[in-house]
């Protein structure tokens, strides 16, 4: 029942098919790549060149493969924006949860926490902590992703353990002798599925695009390495010559963006039709 | 009687708000003997609901169980005894049916899993055994093609069904006593009465006892042998099923029948009872029912009436035991003559 609904709708399979093109070039960029990202092979001869056969997206001006720099920059962006929201979406569940489940003054105190955390512009947060790094580590740029990107899910989560722990079903459940593990485990966490997918493909794609301004800006994924924000700013000096430099990484970032949010909007539909 | 399976005795429920403290289910007694099919009937806040919860303590907080009540079941006092005995009771010994089957379903398993769930919590079998023993009770419970309809989920299924799927969570383990609240008000009068045979039917069947909660005399008077009427928090009368519908003593009862429609009475307009039950946190002095009762003089608003025996079994909360003729001139009731009454 469920898997036809979603599936029936062409913009889902458009999504997933999309989604999983960038995954597999992501996984196999060795193999997918035609040359190394960072080699600079001449740095004078084969700079700045425009898409040809053998650059299907030109060259930089370090002459480096711009082709190869987006597919291993898919590596990096969709890497670090998975397991950003993994971070995230763990704390999330289980801040949330916890909160709704005890309920009274440690919900309330939870919560005022909360408000003060959402209280902080995430991005000049994540602009004041980062620029602090010379050369940032990699994984330090995960964990503050991940670390400042749980806020809203958690309140969502929360409300949704507030309204499911008084449900009659979870009454049903006590009433046949349920403990309370086992009430969270079978009973309410399942039911939180749908919001946690949801929430966690939106807020993938809304990582993916963070991490692309932050390396815009410099202060993301450090160079030589690439992510499409920063192969983006390296094009951005000089657009119109050199424009395949930034439309190229561009679109990647768009499709796999317009991707996440339609199939997320999708499982949204497919969970709100079955209740 | 011979020993009963359950004794419920001085039973106190009490919600503990910012309001004040709710009395909603304030010192009520009665027993259910083994294989009996027990009717307690009441409106709407009359505490039904919380004495049924309060056997299983399923009260939450601010709801508590007040020191003094006892609920012994098989030689054990519910209302003390630790939570982990509790929960071997809950399902096992005594289980439950509730109103609304939708809601009473976890939306994200489908039915034979969560008619297994019970057998797993109580038995610890494995999956597969607890879902073959869920096929197997819901063959019980009429439920046509039960192995196809265990891996279909709660939506998928009809009001009927589903109730038949909450009484196959409570028969499997066969517990001594089951406790439906409302079981059938959620239904349509065709599968109500479906439902009510098929609980009749199983009740005979494995001499399970059957708690009865409903609002409805029609479902009294079908299913149990005994009933209990509550009002405000209070067992106002109790009696065999046919000495209440031939002779109900106490005027909230009689108001309850005079309520009922009957065919072959045609009247343009249903009777009430007038006005309605006064909140929990305060109960009136006296006799609870005392402003809404058309026999009502000075004793009913002093003394709190206690059961008076007045037949075989039948005992009722009504001072009209010691002044029966008063019940000869009735007056409109005092709600009535304050115009509080929505006529």
């Amino acid at each position: 029942m469920k898997r036809t609904t979603v599936w029936s709708r062409p913009s889902t399979r458009v999504a997933v098919v999309t989604l999983a093109i960038f995954f597999l070039g992501a996984l196999f960029a060795p193999v997918v790549a035609p040359y190394n990202p960072t080699a600079q092979p001449d740095i004078v001869a084969l700079k700045d060149l425009p898409p040809s056969v053998a650059h299907p997206f030109g060259t930089d001006p370090y002459s480096r493969d711009v082709l190869s720099r987006v597919v291993y920059g898919a590596r990096l962006s969709m890497g670090i924006g998975f397991l950003a929201t993994l971070i995230s979406v763990t704390l999330g569940v289980a801040y949330g949860a916890m909160s709704g489940l005890a309920g009274g003054f440690v919900d309330a105190v939870m919560m005022r926490v909360l408000d003060a955390f959402m209280a902080i512009p995430r991005l000049l947060l994540l602009i004041a902590l980062l620029a602090a790094w010379h050369s940032l580590p990699i994984t330090t740029l995960i964990l503050f992703l991940g670390f400042t990107g749980w806020f809203s899910l958690s309140r969502i989560v929360r409300g949704q353990v507030l309204a499911l722990k008084e449900s009659e079903f979870v009454m049903a459940a006590r009433a046949i002798g349920a403990n309370r593990g086992r009430i969270v485990v079978t009973h309410l966490l399942p039911n939180l599925y749908s919001v946690i997918v949801v929430a966690a493909t939106l807020g993938f794609a809304h990582v993916i695009v963070l991490e692309a301004g932050l390396s815009y800006l410099g202060i993301g994924v450090p160079q030589p390495l690439a992510s499409w924000g920063n192969i983006i700013q390296d094009g951005a000096e000089n657009v119109s010559g050199l424009w395949w430099l930034s439309l190229f990484p561009g679109l990647a970032l768009l499709a796999a963006v317009i991707a996440l949010n339609t199939l997320g909007e999708r499982i949204r539909e497919t969970f709100q039709s079955t209740r | 009687m011979t020993e009963p399976l359950l004794s419920i005795q001085d039973l106190r429920t009490y919600f503990h708000t910012s309001a004040g403290v709710a009395r909603s289910v304030d010192g009520v007694s009665f027993d259910v003997g083994a294989g009996e099919m027990l009717g307690i009937v009441g409106e709407s806040g009359c505490g039904k609901s919380v004495t049924a919860l309060s056997i299983l303590r399923l009260i939450q907080p601010p709801g508590r169980i007040e020191p003094g009540s006892h609920i012994i079941f098989e030689g054990k006092d519910l209302a003390t005894v630790s939570e982990e005995d509790i929960r071997g009771v809950r399902g096992n010994r005594i289980s439950m049916i509730f109103q609304e089957p939708m809601s009473a379903l976890n939306p994200v398993f489908n039915v034979g899993d969560q008619v297994a769930e019970v057998a797993r919590i109580h038995e610890g079998l494995s999956k597969k055994a607890a879902f073959a023993r869920a096929v197997e009770t819901l063959a019980l419970t009429g439920i046509p093609a039960p192995a196809e309809r265990a891996k279909e989920y709660p939506h998928q299924l009809s009001g009927g069904m589903r109730q038949r799927v909450l009484i196959a969570m409570a028969l499997m383990m066969k517990p001594a006593l089951i406790i439906a609240d409302e079981p059938t008000t959620a239904l349509d009068v065709t599968i109500q009465a479906q439902i009510l045979d098929l609980l009749r039917d199983l009740q005979s069947r494995f001499n399970t006892s059957v708690l009865m909660i409903t609002h409805d005399l029609g479902v009294i008077a079908e299913t149990t042998s005994r009933v209990i009427v509550m009002y405000a928090g209070e067992v106002v009368e109790e009696s065999p099923v046919e000495g209440l519908f031939a002779a109900a003593h106490h005027p909230y009862t009689e108001g309850l029948m005079h309520a009922m429609p009957q065919i072959g009475h045609e009247r343009d307009r249903l009777n009430v009872i007038p006005g309605t039950v006064p909140a929990p946190t305060d109960w009136p002095h006296g006799c609870r029912f005392r402003d809404r009762c058309p026999y009502s003089w000075e004793l009913c608003g002093r003394d709190h009436p206690p059961l008076y025996q007045i037949g075989v079994g039948h005992v009722s909360r009504c001072h009209l035991a010691i002044e029966p003729e008063r019940r000869n001139h009735p007056h409109p009731p005092l709600v009535v003559q304050q115009g509080v009454a929505v006529a």
